[in-house]
């Protein structure tokens, strides 16, 4: 028994909030502005959580309920993730697909919270959440069943850890596709361009924003907190993938997918500065075009 | 057997005082409920004891009626897993109904509804224990006559009674589809117990692949799985909420149990029919989800999601069969024990979430969703049931909807990893993901819309009896839910077994092992369950030191916001409706001055009614033969007569 599994967990909870400022910094410098310092959210989580807070008469439990599921949904998730490259702290045979169910119970209590205010705005931005989780999750699961068909194994340990570097000898073309349609999920999953634009201001092109309007103080923190983990996430997902061909030890391949955790955010914050979001209509088609991906991915692992 | 024959009995009566009582309808009600609610729960024990008792097999009926190998009727292990089902589920059903139909007394035979909700009882009852061929098709029979009786309970409705109708031709449709099947696979023979059926399990590949066809027609029917769904909805909606409930939770099931019997009996099936199965399964989950965010009609849409969970057990036993024929023991028990649990637990899930749309039809006296909303303030107690009931549905974590398609996908991924055709299978995995997703959807809408927010149509005023009359029932089924959901290891052995007797593999001892750890889920709940409690402590605590403020919701600074501005159902679920374009079985209607959406029912609108009428058009060539004159028909029956001695003549005497 190492502590690394845990170290790790404290470690991506500890720098999550980290990884949105790291995007929105390569953003600024690519199009020439000075931009918010890194540490932005930190600061912002810090002076939500010292505030007060306002409910409209409307909310019930419900609406105070949806960001404390959403973050221990998500802290759960994390638990599920071998993030030294060998263990993960929970670990079954099939835990990828509460890994997706517990992210799914979040952005269900999460949307009733947005539904609870009885405001347009949020219901809007709640039916689009699903509208793109919809097309979001199919995808997800054929990435999944990518890595769990390479590497034989029906645990996230097992796909996205050891057993992956042997697959990356024998199967790399079907890790490839399956890594680009798993990065583009992640994008549709932590509400980046082109699905969504976190930092868009107006009401009525907004996904994930428009749904938390009426979540003020400790609620709101909590809510910034669970994106910020979300990506850290997703973001571990794709860089597993990468990382798990170099056989290195486990302190080791958790430096590998910190620094790597580092080189998505800017990955993510370059395509925010190369393309503007999609129209809303398009988004499904990207999203099945990455199911397409993986699932060519797939075949050819079956042929 | 006492138990079982007499707790059968004890329905019957009940039923029967509610109908001779019925001048009295204070005792009527109080002896029904009473009566037939302890003859559930009576008739239930020997199941139960079956089940959890460990041993008893399949085929050799542990209780026989009458005793002696000749028995019409015998509970073994596969009826003792459907029994509570139809019981367990049956009685809250009773003790809602009474409660719900007590304000039609005086205007309908409410006494009347009682009693044959009694007869469906016993009949769903016979029809799982039903050892010959003639007990299972007479119990069959009087299950569909029953149903049909109640679903038109408000006749003078045209929807009400055109439902009616198309479930009665389609019910029919399904006994001629297993009478055929039974024909083709008794041959003749004068024994008709289904022993013998076991026995001539050897009748050769066509006989078995015709009764494999006929068989997934006929169950296919009952369970309401696509393409032979579209009699579903509209029945479903059209019957009081409790018979709704009954129909969705435990009679779709016995289509189920068909077919697990059917296999039980013939033994496994070719390649083929599980790849059927599977597709079929996979069609009616996808479509059934998507048509159901389409629906405008709470009930319509609770409808539609029994064709998606139909769907998603088909997949398990489809897997089941495939596993069964590629030599996959593993996947094969994961898969059927996946199809048994979400048997049992969408007979919960769902019997609850028709039970809370009866509360909020008695509430608002109406179903259409984009008139409801904000009821969560006024029957706050059927809210949180409808909620758990709705999280279970989803198949999301903690509750059991998420164990027993955490199973089913385990069965699929694990299908990629064996060798040989099966792999394809893995596929379904995204389908079932894609399933998931829209129920999400379409549960965050329905419950969105109908129970936050604000009223849309305040007008809607408040209706008897008041919600705690029906807070017991839904209590009990939400509390099963939870309970199957966060521990799922006391009820994994007896599902291990069945699913090992329904398709017996080589390695048995496998499937204890597969489905022993089914207890990491038990952890994971328990965790989950820790930190959201911890989570709320915690901010409870955090927020005791903050100052709060109430403030209307923020409206981009309009400030006169009214409930009818809310975000519809409609417009919630119109971009996802939108992608999938015309599948979505929506239609535009337009006039110069109005626009409005109407969901249609795409194999009966587009493909069951123009066919029909094409046939009602050729019949009506034949009416000259009905000319009404007696010598035409004198003719027919001599042309007859001289037909047959024809035949004899020519075939030959037997």
């Amino acid at each position: 028994m190492t502590f690394t599994p845990v170290l790790g967990l404290l470690a991506v909870l500890l720098l999550a909030p980290a990884l949105p400022g790291i995007a929105n910094r390569v953003k600024s410098a690519l199009t020439g502005r000075r931009g918010a310092p890194m540490l932005q959210l930190y600061a912002d989580l810090w002076k939500s959580w010292r505030k007060g807070v306002v409910y409209s008469p409307t909310t019930t439990i419900l609406f105070r309920l949806g960001p404390v599921v959403l973050v221990c949904t998500a802290l759960l998730a994390a638990g599920l993730l071998p993030l030294d490259g060998t263990t993960s702290p929970i670990r079954f045979t099939g835990d990828l697909v509460a890994f997706a169910g517990l992210l799914a119970l979040g952005r269900f209590m999460l949307v009733l919270a947005a539904l609870d205010t009885g405001s347009s705005f949020e219901g809007m931005g709640a039916s689009r959440e699903v509208t793109f989780a919809v097309f979001a999750e199919p995808a997800l699961f054929l990435c999944f069943t990518v890595f769990v068909v390479a590497t034989g194994d029906l645990r996230l340990q097992g796909m996205l850890g050891q057993p992956l570097a042997h697959a990356w000898l024998a199967t790399a073309p079907s890790l490839l596709l399956g890594a680009a349609s798993l990065f583009i999920v992640s994008l549709a999953e932590t509400n980046r361009v082109p699905i969504d634009d976190p930092l868009t201001h107006l009401e009525l092109t907004m996904v994930h924003e428009v749904m938390v309007l009426d979540h003020s103080g400790p609620d709101l923190a909590l809510i910034l907190y669970a994106s910020a983990l979300k990506m850290a996430l997703f973001g571990s997902l794709v860089v597993r993938v990468f990382v798990a061909g170099a056989m290195v030890s486990a302190p080791m391949a958790l430096g590998l997918l910190l620094s790597g955790l580092v080189v998505y955010a800017m990955a993510v914050g370059v395509v925010e500065s190369v393309m503007a979001r999609l129209r809303m209509n398009h988004v499904p088609q990207l999203l099945v075009a990455a199911s397409a991906t993986a699932g060519f991915g797939l075949i050819l692992l079956l042929r | 057997m006492i138990p079982f024959a007499s707790g059968l009995g004890l329905i019957l009566l009940g039923g029967l005082a509610a109908y001779g009582l019925d001048r009295r309808p204070v005792l009527a009600d109080r002896v029904f409920q009473w009566i037939a609610v302890a003859g559930c729960l009576l008739a239930l024990a020997p199941a139960l004891s079956l089940l959890f008792g460990g041993g008893g097999g399949i085929g050799g009926p542990v209780d026989p009626i009458p005793a002696g190998p000749d028995a019409l009727f015998g509970i073994d292990l596969l009826s003792a897993w459907f029994l509570p089902i139809v019981l367990g589920v049956g009685a809250t059903i009773v003790a809602y109904g009474v409660p719900y139909l007590g304000p039609e007394r005086g205007h309908r035979r409410v006494g009347l509804a009682h009693l044959v909700l009694a007869v469906l009882l016993v009949a769903l009852s016979g029809v799982v224990t039903a050892r010959t061929i003639v007990a299972f098709l007479a119990s069959w029979e009087v299950m569909a006559v029953a149903a049909w009786l109640l679903v038109i309970f408000e006749h003078e409705k045209r929807d009400t009674w055109d439902a009616g109708m198309v479930y009665l031709v389609l019910t029919h449709a399904c006994t001629l589809a297993l009478i055929g099947m039974f024909a083709v696979w008794q041959g003749g023979h004068a024994d008709w117990r289904f022993a013998q059926l076991a026995r001539s399990a050897s009748i050769g590949p066509v006989a078995t692949g015709l009764v494999l066809t006929l068989g997934l027609v006929g169950f296919g029917i009952k369970a309401g799985a696509f393409p032979f769904h579209f009699w579903l909805p509209g029945a479903h909606a059209a019957a009081p909420s409790h018979v709704s409930a009954l129909l969705s939770g435990i009679m779709l099931k016995v289509g189920i149990y068909g077919l697990c019997r059917m296999l039980a009996l013939l033994g496994p099936p070719p390649a083929w029919w599980g790849w059927i199965v599977l597709l079929m399964g996979l069609a009616s989950s996808v479509l059934g989800v998507l048509w159901a965010l389409a629906q405008h009609d709470l009930k319509r849409l609770l409808a539609y999601h029994s064709v998606e969970n139909i769907g998603i057990i088909l997949m398990g036993l489809g897997l089941g069969a495939l596993g069964t024929a590629y030599h996959q023991p593993t996947i094969a028990l994961i898969g059927v024990a996946g199809a048994l649990l979400h048997t049992l637990n969408h007979a919960l899930f769902k019997s609850l979430l028709f039970l809370g749309a009866g509360v909020v039809v008695r509430e608002t006296g109406h179903r259409e969703i984009d008139r409801l909303g904000g009821l969560g303030r006024r029957i706050p107690r059927t809210a949180l049931a409808f909620l758990v009931g709705s999280i279970a549905i989803v198949g999301l974590p903690p509750l059991n909807g998420f164990v027993s398609e955490w199973l089913i996908f385990r069965g699929l991924l694990g299908a990629g990893l064996a060798s040989g055709g099966l792999r394809v299978a893995v596929v379904a995995a995204a389908g079932l993901a894609l399933t998931g997703a829209l129920a999400l959807a379409c549960f965050s809408k329905l419950f969105g819309v109908v129970f936050l927010g604000t009223p849309r149509d305040p007008s809607a005023g408040h209706r008897a009896p008041a919600e705690s009359a029906f807070i017991a029932p839904q209590s009990v089924l939400a509390a099963c839910c939870i309970v199957i959901g966060v521990a799922p290891g006391w009820i994994a052995p007896p599902v291990a077994r069945i699913a090992g007797l329904i398709l017996p593999q080589p390695e048995g001892g496998a499937a204890l092992g597969a489905l022993g750890s089914a207890l990491p889920l038990s952890a994971l709940a328990a965790v989950l369950l820790l930190l959201i409690g911890l989570g709320w402590s915690a901010r409870q605590w955090t927020l005791a030191r903050r100052p709060q403020r109430s403030s209307a919701t923020w409206g981009c600074a309009y400030t006169r916001a009214t409930g009818r501005m809310q975000y519809t159902a409609s417009s919630y679920a119109s971009p996802l409706l939108a992608a999938f374009g015309p599948l979505s079985g929506i239609q535009q209607v337009r006039t110069r001055a109005s626009f409005h959406t109407r969901a249609i029912e795409p194999i009966l609108d587009l493909l069951a009614r123009p066919l029909w009428s094409r046939v009602v058009a050729a019949a009506v060539r034949l009416r000259p033969l009905q000319a009404g004159a007696m010598r035409w028909y004198l003719l027919y029956a001599i042309l007859c007569l001289l037909g047959l001695l024809l035949y004899l003549q020519f075939a030959g005497l037997p």
